[in-house]
């Protein structure tokens, strides 16, 4: 499951965005965006300050260690001056009819930290 | 059939099916704002009653081993309990843990990530193929493998073969053998028949089940038979009675969550976009329940609440009873059906199923109930209006080729 070096981050799309299909596996299987390896404790979620502020983050769950290396190499979907937070847990919320971004989000349901 | 073609609810228009979203997302955002500190306290007692449970019966067999006299209540009870410990963790703690219905505790033990339960089949194999394969494309045909777990034809659209005239007996041995089928089930048999697996996946698969099935059979029937002494035989068949017991329950109460009468099947060809209401009604109408005392709901993991639980995989399992109340309101509300019965009903039409698809089409006839309301015009498309879906470009490519 752990992609090849050089190869974008197993949710990720080679052009830097996310691979929606990927996505709903990590939420569901418990996986991590980044090596695609099942997820521990704390979960992290990296976004923008936006997202931090309205508790709804686009990529997917991942490994702590695995968030911070993508917040110090800023890569991936323009990781750099995101935000990393730490959470036990998180609710998986699939886009509606009326949402302008049909993507689905995150939400940290248990945050532990943010920085 | 696709979703748009589903007449049980062609009554409602774009907006009634979006609104049946929101309130389903009311209920929702009602539990997820009450949870806490008796959630909490449930889930550990529930651990608690498992583990006494598992060490009684472990205690009450080794006991009776090594009496002279008067084993045979000793060997009852220590195999009747030590069936309801397996039952309990695997149905109401391991397979809720896993779905995350918990990690909001911040447990250390009690969380998605963490735990591993006492069957064949690897907690991480697990939770790819039902929480993801499962429940993201539930009842969908070609997509979900809960679908006759690759051995059985239970959908009429499925084709038939001569080879499924073996399913009463295929199923038999799926229900007794129930933790080994569950356990080869992410390998996913249909994708190494057509040659569609990834061999280094299938490997690496293999030997997390060859290592988890090996540390269940040395525990089951080595261990504990070696501690019993010159009572090893009595051991040894109280945890085949233990495990098997197990298999058929947690076999029976999986068959009755999208097989009895009403619980539909769909195809794959709106799943791009679907809206979460269209995905909240893929998920009610394609699940079924079953009614019980709560005895009967904690010792099937909730799963009476099948479609409670489809609607809310992640919210905690102590908390579908109330919410199939909510539920069943909107259903009745927006007049569509809520499949539900008596356990020995649904397992019953799950079984008659089975049994029926076991011959061709044509010799049978389909148990489909006859949808509520007539259907009034919508805006999506049903599957006759839509253009014919293309899998290839050959005859594209060979026509373009010799022009």
């Amino acid at each position: 499951m752990t992609p090849a070096a050089g190869t974008a981050p197993f949710a990720w799309a080679e052009d830097g965005t996310l691979d929606t299909r990927r996505v709903t596996q990590c939420a569901l299987s418990r996986i991590c965006g980044v090596c695609g390896a099942g997820l521990g404790r704390p979960i992290a979620f990296l976004g923008t300050q936006e997202e931090v502020d309205r508790n709804a983050f686009h990529a997917p769950p991942l490994h702590l260690a695995c968030g911070e290396r993508l917040l110090a190499t800023g890569g991936a979907d323009g990781a750099a001056g995101s935000v990393l937070v730490t959470t036990a847990g998180f609710e998986y919320v699939r886009a509606a009819k009326e949402d302008a971004d049909r993507r689905a989000t995150f939400r940290p349901n248990s945050l532990l930290r943010s920085r | 059939m696709a979703i748009s073609d589903v007449k049980e609810y062609t009554h409602l228009s774009e907006e009634d099916v979006e609104q049946l979203g929101r309130e389903l997302d009311a209920i929702r955002a009602d539990v997820e704002e009450s949870r806490g500190a008796a959630d909490a306290a449930y889930i550990n007692r529930m651990i608690t009653v498992q583990r006494s449970l598992a060490a009684a019966g472990r205690v009450t067999l080794l006991v009776g081993a090594h009496a002279r006299r008067g084993s045979r209540p000793a060997w009852v009870a220590g195999t009747a309990m030590l069936g309801l410990a397996k039952i309990l963790e695997n149905m109401e703690i391991g397979h809720n843990v896993m779905h995350g219905q918990w990690d909001w505790m911040n447990d250390p033990e009690i969380h998605s990530s963490n735990w591993e339960w006492d069957t064949a089949q690897p907690a991480e194999q697990w939770k790819h193929s039902h929480n993801y394969v499962h429940h993201q494309f539930t009842n969908v045909l070609g997509h979900d493998n809960d679908i006759g777990y690759g051995v059985l034809r239970m959908a009429r659209e499925q084709r038939w073969h001569p080879l499924n005239l073996g399913q009463p007996v295929y199923n038999a041995l799926l229900a007794g053998l129930f933790q080994w089928g569950v356990a080869l089930h992410d390998l996913d048999l249909d994708a190494i028949r057509k040659g569609r697996k990834d061999p280094q996946e299938m490997k690496r698969q293999l030997r997390q089940i060859v290592r988890k099935g090996r540390n269940q059979i040395l525990k089951d029937y080595v261990v504990y038979p070696a501690l019993s002494g010159r009572g090893w035989k009595g051991t040894l068949k109280a945890n085949a009675t233990a495990n098997l017991s197990r298999n058929l329950w947690s076999y029976m109460i999986i068959f009755c969550g999208h097989f009895p009468d009403g619980a539909m099947h769909f195809t794959e060809e709106e799943l791009e976009d679907e809206t979460r209401a269209e995905w909240y009604l893929r998920q009610m109408l394609g699940s079924a329940n079953f009614e019980g005392g709560p005895v009967l709901h904690i010792a099937s993991g909730n799963l009476g609440y099948q479609i409670e639980h489809h609607l809310f995989p992640d919210l905690p399992s102590n908390r579908y009873a109330e919410i199939s109340v909510r539920v069943r309101a909107l259903c009745e509300k927006y007049d569509l059906p809520y499949t539900t019965g008596p356990l020995a009903r649904q397992y019953g039409q799950a079984l008659r199923t089975i049994l029926k698809l076991s011959l061709p089409n044509s010799m049978t006839a389909p148990d489909t109930p006859e949808p509520p309301s007539p259907p009034v015009e919508r805006g999506r498309r049903a599957d006759a209006e839509r253009p014919t879906r293309r899998t290839e470009t050959g005859a594209w490519s060979r026509s373009r080729t010799a022009s």
